[in-house]
């Protein structure tokens, strides 16, 4: 049992607004709004945190109040118009349905969005500074414009009531324009708006102020924003202190969410939302201080991944309401679970920041490990048993392999598990050796959990053959054995390259200088570069790509980079590796560079590349012809959410999953694995 | 020579007369009761042959053996006393009936020495009670050869005079016994069939409902015997230490120093200085005392006779007053005797001070606020009556409600209620706990403050009856507050759930092939004889339901009741675990529960073990399967 678990269970009231738990999850933005507007997909994605027992969910970040602060950049919501109010009834009501609150993230970006998108505005901001993140120089704010957005502001507030919703959070959070004003380093006006801190703060007291007039004094309004921004030029924590108690003791707001940091350049962004190489709640001093000096109730969100954390963060006074945002997209039935007592049963977020690091570039938010996740309306959170029970054998306990397993077995069948090694988790058991990465287990933890209790017979340090597998005559064979890594084309490197998974699991220990050759630009080698250079060696990593780390997401790569420039590991973009050869005991690297074909050489004690994994498939193929399928997946069944057509009284059908058909990542072995699994 | 036998059983009489009055001197030391003479006296037989026998034909061996050694023994002491009649004495077949009938006594004695002997249950008493047989046995075959002689004739020959002088020392040795022996039970237990103290209690009806205390009294609760009242004193006498009590007690089960029939032997030995020294099983783990030898002295303390670890693992779950043969009324006894250590000394368990403090104070054992108390259904937006003045149904949530586990319990009950559209309303902050807890940690003027405020409250509404889930909650709404005006109806959910079904307002679903084995809450069934509702809502919703060996009105404790967990009385076992250890071996994949303490104890249980699930949830599951 969780301990003080029954405190995140009591309800909060504020004004009239009773919330059921002091469970939430705060607005973000998952890429899921279309044409502007929150439609069935979105709605769908809330209402089954409804479902699972969610106090509050707020939906929405970053909504825009205005024209110049576009919604299309992150398929945002906008609420600048009316024509918004009939989805936001249509949601309210899918949400209340299941007792739970919905609020909305309202919102002007002011300088941190795009001038070329949709209506092609320039951005605003208080003062015409470039963000290095949202990479724009803003327009200075005219007097006009700024009576102008405050009445956007009301409008939204007006139009978010005749939705139904049951409130509203402005955000003066993430450098957006409120806290534009508000940051000494971006306002420099010398106007009413600018100067002193009180000049600073008119622009938000005028935007409530008049969000308050068009209301009405018992409409939950509350506002997002730092507590400290942990920059020189910013607010301190004083600063954030002064102004919340200003705007709670003017009544302005009804509740203050509270967040460390801001999110004005890589590495700050990383920070506000924290991944697996931050502790659990690393923030949560900041509402607390800020609790102790406002009369209205505290939220708090960042990496409170787990009940325990969060139970504390409430019973011990931190905060009234705790956020488990991406907790929550790993798993929405989370206070249902808790509730139920399963909390057993709970698959925590390990802070992998999948979820986060796809929006960045444009896509929509996606869980590393719950697939049903954003995809309501075809995946289930919870597998219906059905009407048969077959046999199903499945080869591999990766991630690709658990989670059929799993799906398998909560559809009712029975199902065998074989597993070469000792240890479930496949390549994750090799990508969590590597320094912060641990918490990536956690995605094998829950599943072996889970495969455990559903009495998947579990057969671990057995490499199944064809014979071991017919044996069990099985009505349906999965093959997820997963990859092994490549050493890519280079000349020499079969016989003198070693892989990062020879490095992280230890299999080679390097010493003296290495060479480490990255054609993938994801975490394997950036991480490999880590653990050898704390281990004394001098390490260069070269890629391919215009940078290192390519690949890796907003959330990742910027803590990357900064071990990598700790380290004094020397990163050299736009090579690519040619040829190894021994010279003595050392080995010679030939590198070409990408834009000139200068070659470079040098003089290594060791050469380690990362070039992904080549499919495990010999399995596969052997069993292969005896299939009533042949192997073949039929994908038009599986896109329109039908089950495989296929006979089995004639005998057994096989599927590949995972890598084992293309490395590829977590995310898609899980998902290959529960679309199909699920239809089983 | 005809007039030997009457003339002994006369003396029999005289001398069994003359122990019991002496005996009867004792009880007057107890307080004064009021007791209806004339229709207890009335009452007697069927007293005696249904209520008394319907528990003592439990074990068939006892019964048969009772019915033929105390049969024949009454009846051939009659006829022979009866010889005094010249006209019957003189009859040669009458003499032959006579021994027919100490045949039959005879017979029955046998029947009492092979129980005994080579060696008897542990339940059994030693001692005083191993010669019983051979008193028996003696006064009938001495009675039987005499009877035998007269029949045939023969006047004052030696052998007939042997058989007399057999007789006559069985015969005595049996009288002398009612003072302070197993023959004590006879007289004493007719007499407390009589003026029993709680006469509602017979025609197999319930009368389980504490007596409240008046709390201007002198003294309040038992400090000594003679606290209790006369026709208590008598009742404990009545114990004929056959250990059934001990054998029911989960106290005693569990190894901790608590054993019912001890317990009422002490109260026996503490009225006298000169008790035969209790030859029966111990307390278990039985903490050291040293009890002082003056007779009607103080009987809790480690200086007394009665440790208070022995007083405070109680859990009042009446197991020993139902098996007990003698109608004695442990539980009555057992908390006259807190009483007196709670409100006079102040000394409760020590867990318990703060307790009812906050109970006193806040009105909720936590101290936590009365408003909270809904906490576990935000978002289900209960109805609160004071919004709307009456309801059908009023929905009395009891303190499980802030408990996290039986939370899930009761919003399944509200789910429930709600689909089978019935009209309800919670008091929400205005309920206050009932008292259930103060009351049987012996803290009555808690539990009066709490009963008197919970009727004001209560009679401040209008509703057609109460539901609860909480069959302590139940057992004071419905039966311990008449006292204090609340008269209502009030209902179990297990009760409310079957009869919507049956009404169709509840379409149950069917959880095929779920083995299902249900736990009597003690406040439901023993002490409301309430044990057919639920186990009916489990046979309707298709469970396969097996019992355990203990069930129903028989069923064995949580380990839940009377604050025992808050007494926290050291043992060899956890009562939960024995129980659990019941249902373990039914092989049932679920134990249904119908009680918040009863879920929390079970849920406490460790180490693999069925699911415990209310039968509102059961039900719910049923009903979401289905849908
Ligand atoms: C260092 C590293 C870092 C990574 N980081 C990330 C990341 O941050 N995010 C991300 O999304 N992905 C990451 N990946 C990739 C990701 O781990 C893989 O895409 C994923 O594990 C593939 O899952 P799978 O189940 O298909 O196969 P695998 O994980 O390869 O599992 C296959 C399993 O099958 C077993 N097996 C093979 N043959 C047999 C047989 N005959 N009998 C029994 N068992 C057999 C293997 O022992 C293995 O356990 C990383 C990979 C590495 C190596
Ligand atoms: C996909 C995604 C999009 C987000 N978009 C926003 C946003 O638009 N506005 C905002 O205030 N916070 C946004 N956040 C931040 C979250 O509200 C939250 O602060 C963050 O996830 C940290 O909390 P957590 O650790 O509980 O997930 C976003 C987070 C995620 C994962
Ligand atoms: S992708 Fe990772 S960070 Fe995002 S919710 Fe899933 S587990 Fe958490
Ligand atoms: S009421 Fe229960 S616990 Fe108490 S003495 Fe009797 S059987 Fe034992
Ligand atoms: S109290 Fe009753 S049950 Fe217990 S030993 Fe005495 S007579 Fe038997």
């Amino acid at each position: 049992m969780i301990a003080n678990a029954d405190a995140l269970l009591k309800p909060l009231t504020i004004k009239g607004l009773t919330i059921r738990n002091r469970v939430m999850s705060t607005s973000h933005a998952p890429g899921y709004g279309k044409d502007g507007k929150p439609q069935e997909r979105y709605q769908l994605y809330h209402e089954e945190k409804a479902k699972g027992g969610i106090g509050l969910t707020m939906f929405g970040g970053s909504s825009s109040v205005a024209l110049d602060s576009p919604a299309a950049p992150w398929n945002q919501v906008s609420v600048a118009d009316d024509s918004v109010v009939p989805f936001f009834r249509e949601f309210s009501d899918r949400v209340h349905k299941h007792g739970a609150k919905l609020m909305i993230q309202l919102t002007h970006m002011g300088r941190r969005t795009k001038y070329d998108t949709e209506n092609w505005f320039p951005t605003l901001s208080a003062s015409p500074r470039r963000e290095p993140a949202s990479r724009t120089i803003p327009k200075e704010m005219e007097q006009e414009d700024i009576d102008r957005v405050v009445r956007d502001f009301a409008a939204a507030a007006r139009r978010c009531k005749q939705g139904g919703l049951d409130g509203c959070e402005v955000s003066a959070a993430h450098g957006h324009l409120i806290d534009q004003f508000w940051s000494p380093g971006v306002n420099q006006r010398t106007d009413r708006y600018g100067g002193s801190l009180e000049n600073r703060m008119r622009f938000g007291i005028e935007a409530l102020e008049a969000m308050r007039a068009e209301v009405g004094d018992d409409y939950v309004i509350g506002i997002r924003m730092s507590g400290d921004e942990m920059i020189a030029d910013g607010l301190s924590h004083d600063d954030c202190l002064a102004i919340a108690s200003e705007y709670a003791r003017r009544g302005l707001v009804d509740f203050l969410n509270i967040l460390g940091g801001q999110a004005r350049d890589h590495i700050a962004h990383a920070i506000s939302l924290p991944n697996m190489s931050f502790p659990v709640a690393p923030f949560l001093f900041l509402p607390s201080a800020i609790k102790r000096e406002v009369d209205v109730p505290v939220f708090h969100a960042q990496r409170v991944t787990d009940l325990a954390t969060a139970a504390r963060a409430v019973h011990d006074g931190h905060v009234d309401m705790v956020a488990m945002t991406r907790a929550h997209i790993a798993d929405p039935h989370l206070v249902k679970k808790l509730s139920e007592g399963r909390a057993d049963d709970i698959r925590q977020c390990v802070g992998a920041g999948y979820c986060i690091d796809r929006i960045y570039v444009g896509g929509d938010a996606l869980c590393i490990q719950n697939a049903a996740t954003g995809r309501e309306a075809t995946m289930p959170h919870v597998i219906a048993k059905g009407d048969v029970r077959r046999k199903v054998v499945v080869v591999g306990a990766g991630p690709a392999g658990l989670e059929a397993a799993r799906v398998a077995a909560e559809r009712g069948h029975q199902v065998v598990l074989f597993e070469k090694q000792a240890l479930a988790g496949g390549q994750i058991g090799v990508a969590a050796k590597a320094g912060w990465r641990e918490a990536l287990s956690g995605i094998t933890r829950w599943l072996v959990g889970q495969v455990t209790k559903l009495g998947v017979d579990l057969r671990f340090g057995v490499a199944a053959t064809e014979a071991l597998i017919l044996a069990e005559r099985p009505d349906v064979v999965i093959v997820a054995t997963g990859g092994l890594p490549s050493r890519g084309p280079a000349k020499g490197a079969e016989a003198h390259a070693v892989t990062t998974w020879d490095v992280l699991t230890g299999a080679v220990e390097p010493t003296g200088s290495v060479l480490l050759y990255d054609e993938m630009g994801q975490h394997n080698a950036a991480s490999t570069a880590e653990l050898l250079a704390k281990r004394g060696c001098f390490v260069e990593i070269a890629t391919h790509d215009r940078m290192v780390g390519e690949e890796l997401g907003a959330t990742n790569q910027p803590v990357h980079l900064r071990e990598l420039y700790k380290l004094g590991v020397v990163m050299t973009p736009n090579m690519e590796l040619i040829e190894i050869y021994p010279e003595g005991n050392r080995l010679v690297a030939a590198l070409r560079n990408t834009m000139t074909d200068a070659e470079e050489e040098r003089v290594v004690d060791r050469v380690v590349v990362e070039h992904g994994t080549l499919p495990v498939d010999a399995l596969f193929f052997g069993l292969k012809n005896a299939s009533v399928n042949k192997g073949v997946l039929d994908q038009g069944a599986i896109v329109r959410g039908e089950p495989q057509p296929y006979d089995l009284s004639a005998g057994y059908a096989l599927y590949r999953v995972g890598d084992a058909v293309a490395g590829r990542n977590i995310h898609a072995a899980i998902y290959d694995a529960l679309r199909l699994c699920k239809d089983l | 020579m005809t007039y030997a036998l009457p003339v002994l059983v006369f003396v029999m009489v005289a001398l069994a007369t003359a122990q019991a009055l002496r005996r009867a001197a004792w009880w007057r030391q107890g307080a004064a009761a009021e007791v209806a003479w004339g229709p207890g006296l009335l009452a007697l037989p069927r007293r005696y042959l249904v209520d008394v026998h319907h528990v003592v034909a439990r074990d068939a061996y006892a019964s048969r053996m009772h019915a033929v050694v105390a049969g024949g023994l009454i009846v051939a002491t009659v006829l022979a006393g009866l010889a005094i009649l010249p006209s019957l004495g003189g009859s040669r077949l009458y003499w032959a009936i006579v021994a027919l009938a100490f045949g039959v006594t005879a017979a029955g004695s046998l029947l009492v020495g092979a129980r005994r002997y080579p060696a008897k249950p542990r339940r059994l008493s030693g001692g005083r009670f191993q010669i019983l047989p051979f008193l028996l046995l003696a006064y009938a075959l001495g009675g039987l050869a005499g009877a035998l002689l007269l029949a045939l004739g023969a006047a004052s020959t030696p052998a007939l005079i042997a058989a007399l002088a057999l007789s006559g020392v069985g015969g005595l040795g049996l009288a002398y016994e009612v003072r302070r022996g197993p023959m004590r039970h006879a007289v004493a237990g007719a007499l407390h069939l009589v003026a029993h103290p709680r006469p509602g209690r017979f025609r197999s009806r319930l009368d389980t409902a504490l007596a409240p205390l008046d709390l201007d009294a002198a003294r309040l609760g038992a400090e000594t015997p003679a606290d209790f009242t006369w026709n208590r004193l008598l009742s404990y006498d009545s114990c004929i230490q056959c250990g059934r009590c001990e054998t029911a007690c989960p106290a005693f089960a569990a190894g901790q120093p608590l054993n019912p029939k001890r317990l009422i032997q002490d109260l026996v030995a503490g009225m006298t200085a000169d008790e035969p020294p209790y030859a029966g099983s111990p307390y278990p783990n039985a903490r050291e005392v040293d009890p002082p030898a003056a007779p009607l002295a103080r009987l809790i303390g480690p200086d007394a006779r009665i440790h208070p670890d022995t007083l405070w693992a109680c859990t009042t779950c009446r197991a020993c007053v139902e098996e007990c043969p003698m109608m004695i009324e442990h539980v009555d006894a057992i908390v006259s005797l807190r009483r007196n250590e709670t409100m006079e000394f102040a000394r409760p368990p020590e867990k318990a001070a703060d307790i009812l403090s906050d109970l006193r104070g806040a009105g909720e054992p936590g101290g936590r606020a009365l408003s909270a108390r809904t906490d576990f259904a935000a978002g289900l937006d209960l109805p609160v009556i004071s919004a709307r003045g009456e309801a059908d149904v009023l929905l009395w949530l009891g303190e499980g409600a802030y408990d996290l586990r039986y939370g899930r319990t009761l919003r399944a009950l509200v789910r429930l209620m709600r689909d089978a559209g019935v009209d309800f309303a919670v008091l929400g902050a205005e309920e206050r706990d009932t008292g259930d807890l103060a009351r049987r940690l012996g803290d009555e003027a808690t539990y009066q403050q709490l009963a008197r405020a919970n009727v004001e409250t209560l009679g401040r509404y209008r509703f057609g009856r109460i539901v609860t889930a909480d069959p302590h909650a139940l057992h004071a709404l419905r039966n311990e507050y008449r006292v204090f005006g609340g008269e209502w109806t009030v209902v179990h959910h297990t009760a409310l759930l079957l009869e919507l079904i049956e009404a169709g307002r509840l379409k149950p679903g069917v959880l095929g092939g779920l083995s299902v084995t249900y736990h009597d809450p003690c406040y439901l069934g023993r002490y409301n004889g309430e044990t057919e509702a639920p186990r009916k809502v489990l046979d309707l919703i298709g469970a396969s339901r097996v019992e355990m060996a203990r069930s129903g009105r028989r069923s064995m404790c949580c380990g839940g009741g009377g604050g025992a967990p808050i007494s926290d009385v050291a043992g060899d076992r956890r009562i939960p675990d024995i129980r659990m250890g019941q249902a373990i071996e039914t092989g049932a994949a679920v134990v249904a529960v119908a009680c918040p303490t009863c879920t929390a104890m079970l849920e406490g249980v460790t180490g693999v073990r069925p699911d415990v699930k209310d039968i509102a949830e059961l039900l719910l599951a049923s009903m979401e399967l289905g849908a």
